[in-house]
């Protein structure tokens, strides 16, 4: 009788599925299977469609040697990549959000009274700011207005408000986001520049006050942090192979990632790409030789590809960290000058230079409070309260209790979150560029997902724009096996 | 559970049921016609015209519904060619090839001719807008001619004199500091501008350069004249700041659209001293109050000319009311569409004999605009050139090809990534590869690309002999109107 009751039960349990299975058939594998055909097509909406009926070319892989050989395409991929550079920010911001908030609940009944004060104060301002006239256009009343009712609201209802306000931007729709930052990034009406604007006036006075510290000293200043930061880098490698950490490719990687930015560096200070080339080059050989000349430790064979994995993550730091320096190092010396005509704002969005950056702080913001930070927290929870008890019997400091506790407990979250952001990293840049720049100015915002639309649905050659899509699916995947090669390694 | 599924899917089909008996064709006994256009007074009165009209022809009823949920030029592309295209539907500036080479378009070439709505009806320009290779595909609704719209107030704020009618453009770059250094003092962040967009086709037409050669079989941009307009569009967007960047001037709308009402404000306030837009900028301000205005001709280089092209509606082909359909592009050349154009201060009227009536010349209780409708009916048929679309290249496809690149490129030059002298060259290489790639693909474009390329090269040989060169060897609308004018056309006496 048992043994029947599953048979008797088929039927029904199919149709329940049916509706999803029929789904997935129609809406997934059909285009998808459909897709990797078009991919060797000339289809093209205009000439193969209802109303006329050229015949189908099978081109073989013509739309992959087009797209390859095409300068657009690696203009865009590279959009991509420098869009994604943005995530080792966006993971760090979502886990230091995670950590506030899991600390909020803790801390709130100590610092409830300071809280209560800090609200009241920033209430009654808000207040007299408007009545004084000082925000014309409203903005940063609402601003104020906001930020003030949520630290009152927050004080009296606890931790819950600041999760669900650190998670609205991830249930906010996405176009509706871009909308929004869109209006706050207008050039002279937008509430970004109108801040900026005064403080940009304060630091001109500055540095027209200063103009020997900004033209010598801040260069100066930003170099020696770079150096100091390359000497710590190059010595951790070190120390890294001398413990067999670290594999020729990695230690490779590793110095990559502060060579990348001494070439960019020598470029931007107007040298030639030759140039700029070789000082990469020598910047990899030179304490690579250094590094490599020392003796095996026990004699132990070291795997080439160790350890890569950390220095990949690493480099997604230290390179837009290394390239900020560079910037501070380039622009100073021209910053008397410019002052003297006054700073402006940028022109986030119009700015060839400037649209890329834009919209990674976009990113950067709704990124802190995404799933992500929900993924944090849950992996925040389950981390053993006794484990802290332990470190604190042993006098350990909070860093110390970070670094050695929170950190590696975190390691499966953080390979997980990783895996996610660099998938969505590849996929994403579509509704931005739609939305807020239309993949403009010439070009600096179009990422593949909107190269692949643009192809498709608006120049309407759909077996060229399969073909795009195919080759974002082979680096999606391609890059996710290297995360779970090189990245996992870390997780247990 | 069983249960709960079979309430589910009984709602579901409830619902699919009542979505279809509530669709407008369920509603009534006439036959629905689709329009995809924008749903404002002028077009809902159109639809209420139209209905009458049909009554008084003794015409069957039908319901004209507006649709303008897929303006998008990818929907009515998407949904056209899917089969589910709207009955009529609105067309721009360049999309004309766009629809005529999915073949979604309707060929009206015979019956417009029976039934009074062909090509002679309308302004000469628009041939090339409303036909491709020869055929007809739909009728103007309207009549675009971008000029230059002066806020007298502005300029007198600030002392500056006013351009005269006819101006070089040496005269836009020294007016236009002028007021640009006035309205924006010193120390002070830019907040006006002196003209909020300007088009390279007619700068380069003003120096008798046009984007294809006179049988747009090639694109010939690598020219120092190119070169020139892109030096003077760097220098007025980028150094003297005359003019925004598309990206400013998109802000500057607020809404994304280039004729968002973010212009036609900043424009009444003084704040954008001049604005390059067609007549319907009328529409837009009216409503704001009084404003004294001109309009004048766009600045030139020694050949003045002016953009003139149709915003024009297309027939589906798969439409199920192709009689009502066609009814409604006859309507566009009556009396009464005409003149419902003319009193809502649009574009131009589709046909031209309206431009001289007294209600477009002289509209009542509005005497101050009597000189701009005078300018209108004047300038545009006189100077006004039609849009030079190569049939071997989609001029918009839909942004990626002729208009796509030609963006890409001026982006490119603003930004600073290229200089204004590698524009031109990299524009004529990627446009010229695009042909090379659609003539190989298509046997028939390619048997019209080798005839009217050994027709180019008869006419290269006149030009370097310094002969008139026959009319009917030139399909590139500009070189007509420039040869014309410059005493090197050969014109039969039927031309």
């Amino acid at each position: 009788m048992r043994s029947k009751q599953p048979w008797r039960k088929l039927p029904i349990a199919l149709l329940f599925l049916l509706p999803n299975i029929l789904g997935f058939i129609a809406f997934i594998l059909v285009p998808l299977v459909m897709s990797f055909g078009m991919a060797f097509t000339d289809w093209d909406l205009l000439r193969h469609n209802i109303f006329r009926d050229e015949p189908l070319r099978f081109v073989w892989f013509e739309n992959f040697t087009t797209l390859l050989t095409h300068p657009r395409f690696w203009q865009f991929l590279g959009n991509t990549f420098f869009l994604m550079l943005g995530l080792p920010f966006a993971v760090a911001g979502s886990l230091g959000a995670a950590l506030l908030l899991s600390r909020v609940g803790q801390a709130q009944h100590r610092f409830k009274p300071a809280l209560g004060v800090a609200a009241a104060v920033m209430a009654v301002s808000t207040f007299m700011l408007l009545r004084g006239g000082m925000s014309e256009g409203g903005l940063w009343f609402l601003f104020g207005t906001m930020a003030a009712t949520s630290l009152v609201v927050g004080v009296v209802s606890g931790g819950t408000l600041y999760r669900t306000l650190f998670y609205l931007p991830n249930f906010t729709a996405g176009v509706a986001t871009y909308v929004l930052w869109k209006k706050m990034y207008h050039p002279t009406l937008g509430p970004i520049n109108q801040g900026l604007q005064p403080m940009l006036e304060g630091l001109a006075d500055w540095v027209r006050g200063m103009p020997g510290f900004f033209a010598i000293g801040l260069p100066m200043l930003a170099c020696v942090a770079a150096l100091l930061i390359v000497w710590w880098h190059v010595r951790r490698l070190r120390n890294a192979w001398d413990l067999s950490d670290a594999g020729m490719i990695a230690v490779t990687a590793g110095l990559l990632s502060v060579a990348v930015p001494v070439g960019m560096l020598l470029w931007w200070f107007g040298y030639s790409v030759q140039t700029a080339v070789l000082a990469t080059v020598a910047t990899v050989i030179v304490p690579g030789i250094w590094i490599g000349r020392r003796p095996q430790p026990w004699g132990k064979p070291r795997e080439a590809d160790k350890g890569l994995g950390t220095e990949v993550a690493l480099a997604l730091l230290l390179v837009p960290l290394l390239l900020l320096l560079s910037a501070v190092m380039v622009v100073g010396p021209g910053l008397p000058v410019a002052a003297t005509a006054g700073l402006e704002p940028p022109n986030w969005l119009g700015d060839f230079h400037w649209a890329k950056p834009s919209i990674m702080i976009m990113v950067l913001w709704a990124a802190i409070g995404s799933n992500n930070m929900v993924l944090y927290l849950a992996g925040l929870s389950n981390i053993s309260p006794e484990l802290y008890e332990a470190a604190d019997m042993d006098g350990a400091t909070s860093s110390q209790r970070f670094w050695h506790i929170t950190w590696p407990q975190l390691a499966p979250v953080t390979f997980f979150i990783c895996i996610m952001s660099v998938i969505h990293g590849l996929q994403g840049g579509f509704e931005m560029a739609r939305t807020m720049t239309q993949g403009g100015p010439a070009g600096s915002t179009t990422t593949l997902s909107y190269f692949i639309f643009s192809e498709g649905f608006q120049t309407g050659r759909l077996g060229y724009a399969s073909a795009v899509a195919w080759v974002l699916f082979a680096l999606v995947f391609g890059l996710s096996l290297f995360n779970f090669r090189y990245g996992n390694r870390h997780v247990d | 559970m069983k249960k709960f599924f079979l309430i589910v899917f009984a709602v579901l089909s409830l619902a699919s049921a009542g979505l279809y008996w509530t669709a407008p064709e369920q509603q009534t006994e006439m036959p629905v016609l689709y329009w995809i256009t924008q749903n404002d007074e002028t077009k809902r009165e159109t639809v209420r015209l139209f209905t009458e009209w049909r009554k008084e022809q003794g015409l069957p009823p039908v319901e004209l519904k507006i649709d303008n949920a897929n303006l998008d030029v990818t929907k009515k592309l998407a949904h056209g060619l899917a089969g589910v295209g709207a009955d009529i539907f609105d067309t721009y500036l360049y999309q004309t090839e766009l629809f005529a080479s999915s073949g979604m378009y309707m060929d009206i070439t015979e019956i417009a001719k029976e039934q009074g709505f062909s090509p002679v009806e309308t302004f000469p320009a628009f041939r090339g807008d409303i036909m491709v290779n020869g055929r007809q595909y739909g009728f103007p609704r309207n009549a675009g001619a971008p000029v230059i719209w002066i806020n007298r107030e502005a300029f007198a704020r600030y002392g500056i004199p006013e351009p005269p009618e006819r101006w070089t453009w040496d005269e836009f770059e020294k007016i236009g500091t002028a007021f640009v250094n006035a309205a924006n003092p010193p120390g002070t962040r830019q907040r006006s501008y002196f003209v909020q967009m300007l088009r390279p086709d007619i700068f380069r037409r003003g120096l008798g350069l046009s984007i294809f050669n006179e049988t747009m079989t090639a694109c010939v941009l690598d020219d120092p004249r190119n070169a020139e307009v892109m030096r003077r569009f760097y220098r007025w967007t980028t150094e003297l700041r005359l003019v925004p960047t598309l990206a400013e001037t998109l802000n500057l709308t607020a809404g994304g659209e280039m004729a968002g009402s973010g212009v036609f404000y900043l424009f009444h306030k003084g704040q954008i001293a001049t604005m390059y837009i067609p007549r319907y900028a009328f529409i837009r301000l009216r409503p704001m109050g009084k404003i004294d205005l001109r309009v004048i001709e766009p600045p030139h280089s020694g050949f003045p000319n002016m953009a003139f092209s149709t915003g024009f509606i297309g027939v589906y082909k798969k439409t199920k009311h192709p009689e009502a359909a066609l009814s409604f592009l006859k309507f566009l050349t009556t009396e009464r569409f005409n003149m419902l154009v003319i009193n809502s201060g649009d574009s131009l009227p589709p046909v031209p004999k309206f431009l001289s009536s007294e209600a477009f010349l002289r509209p009542v209780g509005l005497e101050d605009e009597w000189p701009l409708q005078e300018f209108f009916s004047r300038a545009a048929p006189s100077i006004g050139i039609g849009l030079s679309r190569s049939p071997f290249i989609l001029s918009e496809r839909i942004y990626q090809q002729v208009t796509g690149i030609e963006s890409a490129v001026i982006d490119s030059v603003l930004a600073g990534q290229i200089s204004p002298e590698d524009a031109g060259r990299i524009e004529e290489e990627r446009i010229n590869a695009e042909i090379a790639s659609n003539i190989e693909k298509d046997p028939k474009l390619r048997a019209l690309y080798e005839k009217l390329t050994a027709v180019q090269q008869k006419i290269d040989q006149r030009k370097a002999e310094g002969r008139p060169i026959p009319a009917e060897w030139i399909t590139n609308p500009f070189h007509l109107t420039y040869y014309k004018a410059q005493g090197m056309l050969e014109e039969d006496d039927n031309s």
